[in-house]
């Protein structure tokens, strides 16, 4: 026979290749598994590069993110996963498993001889009753601000209940919800700031208005100024070299040179006249400020910052409302930054500088301490979650009962669609609901319940209109999700169907995979 | 039929699995147990010391938890994280780094037999959460107030510090001084803050511990410049700070001096000196005789030229100071760096009684004394007869230093020698009995570890631990809460008594990071390798 591809190409066909996808797509799925829910374990990250520096963490986008993958099924679910952080920033694991478990239910179905695309149809028509039923349980309370806000508590606590902050959820929550708030509806988080500090325990973080920059104030300079004017700058503070390859001056006596340098500095005070010029009496160069211009910024009563860095500077420029400048000749075309007060405040051993009052009001700062450097990378990892949550939940004001409220009344309705249905569709559109199904088992599961006892008792409420019952975790029971106040939004559970669904069909109508001969390197080591 | 043939494989499948995240669990505790016993046995003013030596041949001798373990090179993630454990103790609080870790590695083999007796790694951990809330407010309940200006009691707590260092028996000498050096830089206006950065501690090898002192003014481990015959000793000094450098000019742009003929050579060499000298008599103008000059990558700082037109004008120069040593020197002597020979002016210097060199050791020294209007900050010079011991002793003042921060920031003491462990343990005994299920189960097991302290103090001090754990039991029991191991005479008695006190905050923080570290290994169901 002739050869259509080149040497080493792998081709796998038919029920293979369906199979290699769903083991694989499986498989990732049973690793984050065992980290949903609020009882959920965390995993060791070890990295195999320099340093073997080790991440531990319960947040599944970041899990997934660092895998190394060799399954193509495989990398559709991480894909969703990083599509779900970024577009909602919760739920990254719930994804993961729901398709995991869909395509669990359609290895069984294809087992029965039922064509993958008929599955498909099912689970095509189940998504959208299933998120229908969602739309017509879903509660909005837009209008009322002190309940909007109970809300908003609840989700977030919700959301940090199964991280790392979980023991102090109340006061984190209470911290997320009020960054949010100050956004006033814009989805940007940029403007709010995490700042971690090592030292202290989870307890002493807080919420800072304004914006904290982690420098210091250049030596004999004013600490404390109040309605400063801030110029944000990207500018060698160093000389203003020639930037001519060679170049050189060719003199014939000391005298000269040191003329020459006498003029470089007069250059250099120059150029820290014109800074000083704007009026300003704040500058924040994201280079160096060397000594010279330094004490010419003392001796004017400037405060001078040298070398923040890229982040720190943009941030800061956005959030006084200044520009970033690199030429000093037009004073009146650059915007400066202003802020009430600028002052160096201490958090725990280290001097920062504090910018209050700044220009952009929506602009804050939540100071993160903790034991180790682990607990804040995790801390950071679960508040950024709750910060996404939250700022979407603004936008889209619909919210949901948690605790496997949600699939349960998912399930019911597609149950009853499966009735309604004829055909072998209605086998697919059971299995839709046995996958809903299956995340209050593994979170019951997790937490070491009986979770055969209680998704039974679950779904015997849920039978009863309008019941409120999921499951409570801490106690170990069928609770009303309402009085414990567990929530989360209608848009992170409508991403995590969609989404789930779609990745499952993706993986489902795979018949054959090519793996590509890989390019040989000529001269290995 | 399928569906019927996929449900047990299914639930053997979830069988091997938890047998798997068993076995990581189990793993990690054993690794991370097996790195507490290393440091066991240096617990406690008896406890032995650790001879490491390091990859390229460098031997370091101490028995500060926090020292041991970050030069262990450990490889187990569990293990790694026990590591940090101790540096977190020794971040916040400075003392107690030994302590936090053999406490974990304890409650870590109770957790283990927790879990084999089928207890659910969250509840163990959340109980775990119980407890530590619980024992601080146990802590408080036992912590003695103390006011910054009560002395004797600063020294107490820093002695206790010192005792379980090698350098123990200099503890009447070195808790005076770490306690003097650190309260000369309490600012009156920032009561509760204490940064260590004022203090700067300057290692000279020769002489013994004993010689140690505490500097009021400031200390460079240089020799002044003698290259042409300068000064070493200047009373009434007028200090100047300066960040340019007193040579022959240097452009930014590159240049190069064309000479032609012998005159015009002539005329350079003359030129520099002419430039120099001008530079040395606009700094004499200024009333300026010591100087201080920061290293300089780009030129030269002084030429030998240079250093002899300073040594003629009676000026004192102290070269290659390094940047980030310029704000504290710029602190002490209340003055200002000075950046350009265009801005050496008066009102920038600093004003000191005597500058001198002074010989120590094998080196020299300068000594500034009689700073006029000095900054708050304190300089200690440690003395020893080797480097290992100079190190150990550096090592040790800053644990004392550090405790008596713990004091500044919390003014609250507490007895030493067992005594909290023993009384947190009974307590939460207790208060176990109070609860219910598995919670009390665990709790009940928990405080239990906590007696490990004692145990090890009396082991490291060749007691009898059963007999010495047993009998504290039984006079807390009796409500004598300050009993406790005096190691010294070989009993038990009022802890208190004897002057055996530490910081409320080292053992507040020793408790609560050492549950922080065990609910985080207990969570941990897998380790996964990553890019």
């Amino acid at each position: 026979m002739e050869r259509v591809m080149k040497d080493d190409t792998i081709q796998e066909k038919g029920e293979r290749a369906r199979m290699a996808s769903f083991v694989g797509a499986m498989a990732i799925a049973d690793l984050v598994k065992t980290t949903l829910g609020p009882k959920g374990m965390d995993k060791i990250l070890q990295s195999t590069g320099r340093g073997r520096s080790v991440t531990v963490t319960n947040d599944g986008a970041t899990i997934l993110k660092s895998l190394h993958i060799d399954n193509p099924a495989a990398k559709v679910l991480v894909d969703i996963s990083k599509v779900q952080d970024d577009e909602v920033g919760d739920g990254t694991t719930s994804v993961v498993v729901l398709a995991g478990e869909l395509l669990r239910e359609a290895e069984k179905l294809v087992n029965m001889k039922i064509h993958p695309m008929t599955i498909i149809a099912g689970y095509r028509m189940a998504a959208e009753c299933a998120r229908n039923a969602l739309l017509q349980r879903t509660m909005d309370n837009k209008g009322n601000t002190d309940k909007f806000r109970s809300d908003l508590m609840n989700i977030a606590m919700t959301t940090l209940s199964s991280k790392i902050l979980s023991q102090d959820k109340e006061y984190f929550a209470e911290l997320a919800v009020d960054a949010v708030l100050r956004l006033k509806g814009s989805t940007n988080l940029e403007s709010i700031q995490i700042l971690k500090k090592p030292g202290g325990s989870l307890k002493d973080s807080f919420l800072d208005e304004g914006f904290i920059l982690d420098k210091k104030i250049g030596l004999g300079q004013p600490k404390r100024i109040e309605n400063a004017n801030i110029l944000v700058a990207n500018t060698a503070m160093d000389t203003d070299k020639v930037k001519i390859y060679g170049a050189r001056v060719r003199v014939d006596s000391m005298t000269k040179v040191a003329d020459i340098e006498a003029a470089e500095k007069q250059k250099m005070r120059e150029k820290v006249q014109k800074i000083i010029a704007h009026g300003i009496n704040c500058f924040v160069n994201r280079q160096l400020i060397y000594n010279f211009p330094e004490e010419l910024f003392a001796d004017a009563g400037i405060l001078a910052v040298e070398h923040a860095d890229f982040e720190g500077i943009e941030r800061l420029a956005l959030v006084t409302g200044g520009d970033i400048a690199s030429t000093f000749d037009n004073p009146e075309s650059v915007k400066l930054g202003h802020c009430k007060l600028i002052e160096e405040i201490m958090i725990g051993e280290d001097r920062l500088i504090h910018f209050s009052g700044v220009a952009m009001g929506q602009a804050c700062t939540i100071v993160l301490r903790g034991a180790s450097e682990h607990v804040l990378d995790e801390a950071e990892r679960s508040l950024h979650d709750a910060l996404c949550v939250l700022s979407q939940t603004v936008n889209d004001t619909r919210v949901l009962f948690g605790g496997g409220w949600p699939e349960m009344v998912m399930a019911k309705e597609v149950d009853q669609l499966a009735r309604k249905t004829p055909g072998k569709k209605s086998h697919a559109i059971d299995a839709f609901s046995r996958a809903l199904q299956a995340i209050p088992t593994i979170i019951a599961d997790n937490a070491g319940l009986d979770s055969a006892e209680l998704i039974s008792q679950l779904r015997a409420e849920h039978h009863k209109e309008n019941s409120t019952a999921g499951i409570d975790v801490i106690t170990g029971n069928v609770g009303d999700m309402q009085k414990r106040g567990i929530c989360e939004a209608f848009k992170v559970k409508q991403a995590i169907i969609l989404s789930a669904t779609e990745a499952a069909e993706m993986i489902l109508r795979v018949d054959e995979i090519i793996t590509c001969a890989p390019r040989r390197r000529e001269d290995r080591m | 039929m399928a569906a019927v043939a996929a449900a047990p494989s299914r639930k053997t499948e979830t069988y091997t699995d938890t047998k798997r995240r068993d076995d990581v669990r189990g793993a990690n505790i054993s690794s991370a147990r097996s790195v507490a016993d290393a440091v066991r046995t240096s617990l406690g003013p008896r406890g032995m010391d650790k001879m490491i030596s390091s990859g390229d041949g460098d031997v370091i001798i101490t028995n500060d938890g926090a020292t041991i373990l970050s030069r262990m090179s450990l490889l187990q993630p569990a293990a790694r994280m026990l590591a940090e454990l101790s540096r977190s103790q020794d971040a916040a609080a400075g003392d107690g780094t030994t302590t936090v870790v053999v406490l974990a590695g304890s409650l870590l083999r109770r957790a283990q037999s927790l879990l084999a007796a089928g207890a659910h790694p969250t509840a163990a951990a959340d109980s775990l959460h119980r407890l530590a809330a619980r024992a601080v407010e146990v802590l408080h309940g036992m912590a003695i107030p103390i006011e910054l200006s009560d002395r004797d009691s600063l020294v107490k707590s820093a002695s206790t510090a010192l005792n379980s260092k090698v350098v123990s028996q200099y503890s009447s000498l070195l808790a005076p001084l770490a306690v003097d050096a650190a309260l000369s830089v309490v600012d009156p206006a920032h009561p509760d803050l204490l940064d260590l950065r004022d203090i700067r501690i300057i290692k000279k090898l020769g002489g013994t511990v004993d010689d140690t002192e505490l500097v009021r003014g400031l200390i460079f481990d240089k020799k002044a410049s003698h290259a042409a015959g300068g000064p070493s000793r200047i009373e009434n000094a007028k200090i100047a700070v300066i960040q340019f450098q007193v040579s022959p000019p240097k452009t930014d742009i590159e240049q190069s001096v064309i000479v032609s003929d012998y005159a015009q050579m002539d005329r350079i060499l003359r030129e520099e000196r002419n430039y120099i000298l001008g530079m040395v008599k606009k700094i004499k103008a200024s009333g300026c005789n010591v100087l201080l000059i920061q290293k300089s990558i780009l030129r030269d700082a002084v030429t030998d030229l240079s250093l002899h037109y300073l040594a003629k004008a009676k000026i004192l120069v102290v070269k290659d100071v390094e940047r980030d040593e310029i704000e504290f020197i710029t602190k002490t002597l209340n003055c200002l760096p000075i950046a350009n020979i265009e801005h050496f002016r008066e009102d920038k210097l600093g004003y000191a009684d005597v500058v001198e060199e002074v010989s120590v050791g094998d080196g020299k020294i300068v000594k500034i004394i009689g700073i006029k209007d000095m900054g708050r900050t304190a300089t200690v010079l440690v003395r020893g007869s080797n480097q290992l011991v100079i190190d150990e002793a550096d090592r040790s003042l800053h644990d004392a230093l550090c405790v008596i921060r713990c004091l500044v920031n919390k003014r609250f003491l507490i007895a030493g020698g067992g005594a909290p462990e023993i009384e947190m343990s009974m307590q939460l005994a207790a208060w176990a009995k109070e609860l219910h299920g598995m919670e009390s189960y665990c709790i009940k097991e928990f405080a239990d570890a906590l007696e490990v302290i004692p145990y090890t103090l009396a082991e490291n001090a060749g007691l009898n631990p059963i007999a010495i754990v047993t009998e504290l039991r039984n006079r807390h029991a009796k409500g004598e809460k300050n009993t406790g191991i005096n190691v010294r005479k070989g009993q038990i008695t009022n802890i208190l008594e004897e002057n055996v006190v530490q910081p409320l905050l080292v053992s507040t923080s020793a408790i609560s990071l050492a549950c922080e570290c065990v609910r985080m290994i207990l969570k941990i169901d897998d380790i996964v390798t990553v890019r």
